[in-house]
């Protein structure tokens, strides 16, 4: 495979440093999969809790690439003619108006039905060729001509049909259009495929054996704290520390929902906004609601609020 | 390369028996990204093949320890060592290398055996003299410490005397023995001879560390062979196990086949619900219901022109499961409960109680826990004194019979023994004019129902049905039954 900008996927170290420098900071095994998912010329499943950064990677991996990135967010009831391609109808509808009118002309001179059915055989598939075809975002991806990354997001909420037409264009990057034939990712330039899943359901065996399995847990408290700096590079490194470990912390109990990246970051956010240098408990509680969604969860963290931020403090 | 290959299916093999389900093309994928990105950087090597092979959270888990385990001949404690065994591969392409420099990594083996050698890197340097280097092949190899051709070679001498013929577990001295022979183990114990002969420091130095190494070797080597024997000696392998756990008596069942068990009942409940999900729709079919279709005819002037009819739509199943879960009967309520619960999704409404003497209600624990939990706790709650299935049904009239209507199927799962005490069987009737239908199992064979304190010859009239069930088997037979007349 020869894509744009491909030796910045020469090495897994590479792949780790040129992510960092765009603000995206990965572990190894996501700079594994990345690698892999190039050489291998497989897509990547990638699964995990919401807001660990699984769309992020596609997005990045594009940015880093310099190729366009097609999302195809999955949706219950999604279908072939919204992911694959349709037809224009409008414009076939047109065609045939246009047609109607010249139709003496085209049969000037056929005598008897059968040859004037010939005559208009020969037209019938133009209202079915490549001009009429409106791609929707898999056609798009493969027909790219620079190669491209293709985001299929959130392919759990999607029905087990459409896991099902999925397969032709994961294993073999092609895709059959009954009335036109087989359309095939350009040679060389296959797209670099990223699925997305919050494991609602449970995603076909077919499916995940076409794919490497990417599973991004939520990060350990270093890797945390280097994604908060890169994302909020304002912020103070006792109150980066303090902050990370009051959300490490508090994904130890038992809540409902417990705070994701995107929501440290957030909350980073937040505090440097406040302009606080260090976690206070009464500037969590005032907080609290930015990276705790459930009204519950808020009530079962401000009963021991003072214990958890007294040790997040102690521990950095 | 094709010694990893051959290797790596090995392995695949190996995830295969710790349920990590992994198929051909995944297994070509593996070898392809092998090829890719090599064997020298381990955690690489991992990391890579976790994504390929290994494609759930669960799945993951059992891979590391297989991975572990598999490519574990000695732990690698110093990074130092793991580069240098790295570079060797990079030179000769995971050839075997008998060259490989054995001072320099004899730390590697002495952490791996602990104790006398123990303290590997340093307290090598620290000799007052050259340390010696083996000079037969196997001694040199198991000094250079490198794992994976230690690994490679053992595979292959267990490919020579054809390990994965074993058949019965007696067998397994006998091929570490033909392992280590084909290993080159008599080059290995003449030198060691040799050296002891000597009797120099450095040559008893070298000596014991050859000897240490030779007994940490065949501690592999026949876990290899155990390992081979697990994967092959059960006959045709797991299906084969599975159908003969299926028959086998579920008393008789050891705690290390539970979760096979599990398995197998998960999959039988998984064939029945596909059996059973689709409702199939009987209108149009049938008795015509003259009542409806007078009454919804009425506005046509009495013209029957829009038939209806009796259409025959089945509910769910209630099913009520009691159990006793005294020490002799726990192993099937056990299981019972288990396959009830693998058919949430059709049978919606399963109630669950427990008793020895006292009735106690487990649905709750048993939709919310895992099912060792919910086994250990009801047994802890219940499962304690003499079985008394009288006050059982004491209980449950008192309590639960209100509930229970024509459309419930109650199931009782017990011995009927009932230590001499009152069967109060009139209960049961009662609850046998209400229900549907009471189902008796009875792990007991028929013929000793009668003997002793047993009292299945007073409660068996007031049962639709009594059924022996002691394997998995009868009771498939006895779910499947249940959900046929219920649909």
């Amino acid at each position: 495979m020869a894509i744009k900008n491909d030796d910045k996927l020469q090495d897994i170290e590479a792949i780790q440093g040129h992510f960092d420098s765009l603000g995206y900071i990965c572990s190894v095994e996501i700079a594994t999969a990345v690698f892999l998912a190039y050489h291998l010329e497989k897509p990547v499943l990638i699964e995990g809790p919401p807001g660990v950064g699984k769309t992020e990677l596609a997005k990045t991996t594009a940015e880093m690439l310099d190729l366009p990135c097609i999302r195809l967010q999955c949706y219950e009831g999604l279908d072939e003619s919204k992911a694959i391609y349709e037809w224009k109808y409008g414009k076939q509808l047109l065609y045939t108006q246009v047609l109607k009118e010249t139709l003496g002309e085209i049969l000037d001179g056929a005598t008897g039905l059968a040859e004037s059915v010939d005559k208009l055989h020969s037209f019938g598939d133009i209202f079915f060729s490549e001009e009429f075809l409106e791609p929707r975002p898999l056609l798009k991806a493969l027909k790219a001509e620079e190669s491209c990354v293709l985001l299929i997001d959130e392919v759990d909420k999607s029905d087990h049909e459409f896991e099902s037409l999925l397969l032709e264009m994961l294993s073999d990057y092609q895709l059959s259009i009954p009335e036109i034939g087989t359309v095939k990712a350009i040679p060389g330039k296959k797209p670099l495929v990223f699925l997305t899943s919050n494991n609602t359901r449970e995603i076909s065996d077919a499916l995940k054996r076409r794919c490497l399995h990417l599973y991004i847990p939520f990060p350990d408290a270093d890797l945390e704290r280097q994604i908060v700096r890169a994302r909020v590079p304002d912020i103070p490194p006792k109150l980066n520390q303090q902050l990370v470990a009051f959300i490490q912390e508090l994904r130890g109990m038992d809540l409902k929902k417990v705070p994701a990246i995107s929501e440290t970051i957030d909350w980073a956010r937040t505090l440097i906004l406040l302009h606080s240098e260090s976690l206070e408990p009464e500037l969590v509680r005032q907080t609290l609601n930015v990276i705790l969604k459930f009204q519950e969860d808020v009530e079962t963290v401000q009963s021991e609020l003072q214990g958890v931020t007294n040790r997040a403090i102690k521990a950095s | 390369m094709t010694e990893l290959h051959d290797t790596l299916v090995e392995f695949v093999q190996v995830l295969r028996t710790a349920d990590v389900k992994v198929s051909p093309a995944e297994t070509l994928d593996a070898m392809e990204t092998l090829d890719i990105i090599g064997i020298e950087d381990r955690l690489l090597l991992k990391n890579s093949l976790s994504m390929v092979l290994s494609k759930n959270p669960e799945e993951k888990e059992a891979f590391n320890t297989s991975f572990d385990r598999f490519f574990s001949f000695n732990k690698f404690s110093s990074e130092n060592n793991a580069a240098e065994s790295g570079e060797d591969n990079a030179q000769d392409d995971g050839e075997f290398d008998p060259e490989s420099d054995a001072p320099s990594q004899q730390g590697g083996q002495g952490d791996g055996q602990g104790g006398g050698q123990g303290g590997g890197d340093e307290a090598s340097e620290e000799l007052d003299f050259d340390p010696l280097e083996a000079q037969s092949e196997l001694g040199k190899l198991l000094l250079s410490g490198d794992r994976m051709e230690v690994m490679i070679k053992m595979a292959e001498a267990g490919r020579q005397v054809e390990v994965n013929q074993i058949v019965v577990f007696t067998q397994k001295g006998l091929y570490t023995r033909k392992i280590m022979e084909a290993m080159g183990l008599k080059g290995l114990q003449d030198e060691v001879g040799e050296l002891q002969d000597q009797g120099d420091r450095p040559q008893m130095h070298l000596a014991g560390k050859l000897k240490g190494a030779r007994d940490y070797l065949r501690e592999q080597v026949r876990d290899y062979v155990e390992k081979q024997f697990f994967l092959h000696a059960d006959e045709s392998g797991k299906q084969l196990r599975e159908e003969l756990l299926k028959k086998v008596k579920l008393s008789n069942l050891e705690k290390r086949n539970f979760k096979d068990v599990q398995e197998i009942v998960f999959k039988m409940a998984k064939k029945l619900v596909s059996i059973h999900s689709k409702r199939r729709k009987t209108f149009k079919r049938g008795q015509l219901d003259i009542r409806k279709t007078l009454r919804s005819n009425m506005q046509y002037d009495g013209m029957l022109f829009d038939l209806k009819w009796k259409s025959q739509k089945v509910d769910r199943p209630k099913v009520m499961c009691i159990c006793d879960v005294s020490g002799s009967v726990s192993n099937y309520s056990r299981f019972l409960l288990m396959f009830l619960y693998s058919l949430a999704e059709i049978l919606p409404k399963v109630r669950s109680f427990a008793f020895s003497s006292d009735l106690g209600e487990v649905t709750r624990l048993f939709q919310q826990s895992k099912l060792e939990d919910a086994m250990a706790k009801t047994m802890r709650d219940y499962g304690n004194g003499s079985t008394d299935y009288g006050q059982m049904l004491a209980d449950f009239r008192s309590h639960i019979l209100k509930d229970v209507d024509s459309k419930t199927t109650v199931i009782i799962l017990g011995d009927a023994r009932n230590n001499y005490g009152d069967p109060k069987s009139e209960i049961l009737r009662e609850v046998y004019d209400k229900a549907q239908r009471v189902i008796w199992l009875n792990p007991e064979p028929k013929s000793s129902w009668t003997v002793g304190d047993a009292e299945m010859k007073k409660y068996a009239p007031c049962c639709h049905q009594t059924e022996v069930c002691n394997s998995l088997v009868h009771l498939e037979r006895v779910v499947g039954n249940l959900l046929r007349v219920a649909v």
